[in-house]
Parts: structure tokens; sequence; C-alpha cells
């Protein structure tokens, strides 16, 4: 049985106001069995770290962070310091002490 | 009174008369200069330095072509290896276009010029603001009101006149952008909204020019060279090397709801300043022809200045099935980008008409009804009218009508709807007031729309907001 994850999730560039407006935060995941115990897979992976958000921390207005199972366009997600393309972005296995962040593109000039 | 008036026009006359001659100056110096690739040598270090080099036997060396009063005036730079007498000659050479002359344009064109950039294009359909002087340094008290581009340009040319300014006051669009960013090397995105940021983009991609991408809001910025080519720089080794646009990374553009601005969520001065002074120091690393590694190409840069961290991340490889910048685009040509991203490239002041007219006061008639009720509260004990001052928290301790209270719109759900639709049932008015009066009509409809038939007749809402307050009632009020 797979054990919890710990995490670190960030968020900036406007993206914390989803989050009340907290930008870094300490998170441990369940088991993932135990969060959701029809999954088909043994680790936490990006596309269930989502639902996991927007089932405990997204309080308001989750378009503005979501669409559909993945971020909203204009949302960059960072898997330790790098773009998530690079590690398979929803599929990525997270792994303990991971941080993962969540950047809102700025436009302002 | 006539007096004043009369100074302010002749001071008027006399800064026209002024800009006219030194133009005039400059054109002048610029056709006098002799045949040269770079345009830096003027006849008269031209002649000086042949008599003294013939004067000299050991023969003095000033470089390849720098005169004398280049290399002076630039030396500190010069000394660093990494710019060198090559790379100041290359800074002389080049022609760096800047789009938007506000928060990032400013501090990112004064280096350039204090650099030496051979040609800086300044574009900015905009003219200034008050608002706008706590950050876009290039600007003063009595720039108000003229064009941005002009006004940037013009300072530009009072710290270098070695140089050539071009100003063009026009709103960028898929018609002009081409002819405009052709004319030049390097393009600094310096603009304030996602259609200009998707349209430079592409420009950058069909050019096959180099994209330096800045942006700032409240206390953030961020920074990345997009389109970057190798084949164009002879330092590099593989020179096949393509860094990614912005299209790559952001091929979708974001919902309009989810993007801010400086005008409605604020910016510190000095962010827009580290993040513009940053674009400049880039631009100049990529004209003395320093390599993708050094350079934030692939790479962005994540600044925050409430707790000072900059963070570089590692951004996606180019994609080579990108709209944009692959081998085979899709965009061959410009597009609609306001129709692409949904949003306008100009801060225009939206005029929503969302509630008939029934609901709506005005300014003057908003005021009559305060005046009378004070007198009626006072033989009543009850307040019978409520303002609802839907702005922003923030927005509502800067300055409000007073006896209103603040119930700003993107918390108007749930427990405070109820609130307020109680308090509407209780009073006789409920007046919704914002800013502009786009806002408060959004409110005053969610309120129309929940409450019973017999209260709907209370709901109010103030047409053109707190401006039209400040206009036509309280001169004191604060617009901003
Ligand atoms: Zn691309």
């Amino acid at each position: 049985m797979a054990a919890s994850v710990k995490l670190h999730l960030q968020f900036g560039g406007g993206a914390e106001l989803l989050f009340d407006k907290i930008k870094k935060r300490e998170i441990e995941l369940p088991a993932l069995k135990k969060y959701f115990p029809d999954c088909q897979h043994d680790k936490w992976n990006i596309r269930d770290l989502l639902v996991w958000i927007k089932d405990n921390l997204l309080r308001e207005r989750p378009e503005l962070f979501l669409q559909g199972d993945s971020v909203r366009p204009g949302i960059l997600v960072l898997i330790n310091d790098a773009d998530w393309e690079l590690y398979g972005e929803l599929d990525y296995e997270l792994q303990d002490n991971d941080t993962i962040m969540f950047i809102s593109t700025l436009h302002g000039g | 009174m006539d007096r004043i008036q009369k100074l302010e026009k002749e001071i008027n006359n006399l800064r026209k008369a002024l800009q006219e001659k030194e133009s005039e100056l400059f054109e002048m110096k610029r056709n006098w200069m002799p045949v040269h690739p770079n345009n830096n040598l003027n006849q008269e270090d031209a002649a000086q330095l042949q008599q003294h080099n013939l004067k000299n036997v050991t023969k003095v060396y000033y470089g390849d072509k720098l005169p004398k009063w280049a290399i002076e005036r630039y030396s500190r730079q010069i000394l660093l290896p990494d710019i060198g007498v090559q790379g100041q000659e290359k800074l002389c050479a080049a022609k760096v276009l800047v789009v938007g002359a506000g928060g990032l344009g400013c501090p990112a064109s004064v280096y350039l010029a204090g650099a030496g950039v051979g040609e800086i294009g300044i574009v900015d359909y905009d003219s200034v603001d008050l608002t706008n002087i706590h950050r876009q340094i290039l600007h003063t008290e009595r720039d108000q009101n003229t064009s941005k581009a002009e006004s940037a340009a013009d300072t530009l040319r009072s710290i270098n006149s070695h140089i050539k300014i071009t100003p063009y006051t026009v709103q960028l669009d898929s018609n002009n952008a081409l002819g405009i960013a052709s004319r030049y090397d390097v393009i600094l995105d310096c603009s304030d909204n996602v259609p200009t940021r998707y349209l430079l983009n592409d420009v950058c991609a069909i050019a096959k020019k180099p994209l330096i991408s800045g942006s700032a809001l409240k206390m953030e910025g961020q920074l990345t060279v997009y389109g970057y080519r190798a084949d164009r720089n002879h330092n590099e080794k593989d020179l096949s090397h393509q860094g990614p646009c912005y299209r790559c990374v952001f091929p979708n553009p974001p919902p309009a709801e989810a993007v801010g601005s400086c005008s409605a969520n604020g910016v510190a001065g000095p962010v827009p300043g580290v993040i513009g002074a940053l674009q400049a120091l880039e631009a100049i690393k990529l004209i003395v022809g320093q390599t993708h590694e050094k350079l934030l190409v692939g790479r962005l840069l994540i600044f925050d200045g409430e707790d000072v961290t900059f963070r570089t991340v590692k951004l996606r490889p180019r994609n080579s099935q990108c709209a944009a910048c692959s081998e085979s685009p899709t965009i061959t040509r410009l597009v609609d980008y306001e129709a692409f991203c949904k949003a306008q490239a100009k801060e225009k002041d939206l005029d929503l008409q969302i509630l008939s007219p029934e609901y709506r006061i005005t300014a003057s008639q908003l005021e009559e009804q305060l005046k009378k009720l004070i007198l009626e509260v006072d033989s009543n004990q009850k307040e019978r009218h409520l303002l609802v001052d839907v702005r922003s928290e923030a927005e509502f301790n800067m300055c409000r009508i007073d006896g209103a209270v603040n119930y700003p719109i993107d918390q108007f759900r749930g427990d405070k709807v109820d609130e307020i639709l109680r308090m509407v049932n209780d009073k006789n008015q409920v007046t919704f007031v914002c800013r502009r009066g786009n806002d408060s009509q959004i409110a005053a409809k969610m309120v129309i729309d929940l409450i019973d038939e017999e209260h709907k007749g209370n709901v109010k809402d103030l047409v053109g907001g707190l401006h039209a307050w400040s206009d036509s009632v309280d001169r004191d009020f604060p617009i901003y």
C-alpha cells in the first residue's frame, strides 16, 4: 500500500487569490486508495492532485483555475522548478517532497 | 487667472519651438556624418583621429571603429569583458524596438539609450496620465496629456544625443506591426495586455526576431526571451538551436476575466522597474552576441517583491508543431488578436448597459436623495437608504462616500448576498456604487434577479459610478 505524500504547493502571479491569498502551503496527501477508493493506479499524479486541490483548497470560482481535468490556459505548472510538460503533465507521478508551483502569467506593464 | 493661462500658453509654444529646433539640429548633425556603417563617427572626430594618427608614429589605437567620444562615453561598460570594444560597436549599430512606454518600457529604454544602442523605436498610443508617473520614469508632471511615445523619446534624447530615437504614437495592430518591427533587430515586449503579447509573438516569429518579454503586476514580475534563433549568432556552437516562442508555452490565451491590469489591481513602481531593467540587460547581452545558455532562453524569471525572491524556472523546449514558430507554421500572417484573446488591446472605459433606466440614478439625484435622508433619519430614527460600494477593500479604503458599506463584487455570493437581500427588504432604497458604474450594475442585477417582485424597485445603481460623483457632485472626490 502506497504511503502518504508530502508536497510543497506554491501559487503565484495572482493564482493565490483563488486560495485565500496564501502563496505557499505544505500539504500531505493521504494514501491514494484511501482518497479515491475506485482508483485504478497506485501513485498520486498531477491529475489526482488537481481533484484534491479542487476538493480541499479551491474555495471559489474553480473555472479561474481549472478547465476540464487540467489547469486553465495561462497557468503554468512547474514541477521542482521545471515546466510540467517536461515531465508528462497530468500523468507525472508525485514524489515525496516535490515542489509543485502554479503560476498565473502576468500581462501588465 | 488670465496671466496664468497666458503664461501656460507661452511656455507651451516655447517648448514646441525648442523641440523643433532640437530635432532640426539632430537631423543636421546626422546628415553631416560621413559615410560610415555605424553612423557614429562624425566628421570632426574622423578628421581628428586621422591627424592624430598621422602625427603619432606608434599609432593610437581606438579600436576598430569607435571614435574617441564613444570610447570615453561608454568606457564603463566597454571595460567589461562581456561587452568590450566589439560589443560596443554592435550596440552602436543595433536597432531595438520597445513596445510600450510604460512601467517596463521606460526603464528598459533608459538603459538602452544609456548603453548607446544606435536606434531605439518606442511605441505607445496612449497619453501620459498622472497615475502613470510613479513607475513610468521617462514622463514628468509637465508631460501630462501628451503622447507617451513622444514624451519618452524627448527624455531619451536628453539622455543620449548620439542615437536615433523614433516615437510611434500608434496602437500596434495587425496592419502596422510588421512594417514597424521589421526595421529593428530586437523587440522588447513592454506591453500591458494579452492581445498585444500574441501579436508581438507572431510578428517576431514571422520576421524571425528575438522577443524579450517582460510583465509586471502588483508585487510580481516575469521575464523571458522568446523566439531566440542561434543561427543569427556566430558565437553559438549549434546554429540550429531555437528557443520556444510565447505560443509554444501558451498556445491558448487565458480567459479575459482572469487577467489583471495595473489600473484595476495596482502595481508597485519599482517592480516593473526591476523587470524593465533586466529586459534591457538581456537585450544588451543578446546584441553583443552572448549565447543562449547565458540568456533567459527557455527559462522564465519569476520575481516576487513581497518576499524578494528571484526564481528561474525551466520552460519546455520549442514545440515542433507550434502554430507560430515551427517549420510549417499555420500562422503565416497576422490575425485579429482581440478576437483571438476575446479581450481588448486598448484599455477603453467600458460602458455597460445592463439595467433598464428605472433602476438607475444619476450622481445629482443621489446627492439630493442623500441630503433629504439626513433630515428624514432624524425624525424617523431609522436608516432608510443604504449605499453599497462593490469595489475592492483597498479601493474602498482609499476613498468612499460617507456612510457607504463595502461588499466587494468578487465576494458577492452565498451569505453575503443573503445579507444584502435582507437589507434591501428592510430599507426604502439600496444604491449600488462602484468606480465607473459597471460592476455596480452587475451587483444590482444579481440582487434584482433574486429578490421578490415588490422590493425590486428599492434597488438602484449609480450611473457612471464614483467618477460621475466626482464630476458632478463632489469635486474633491479622487478620480483614480
Ligand atoms: Zn512557438
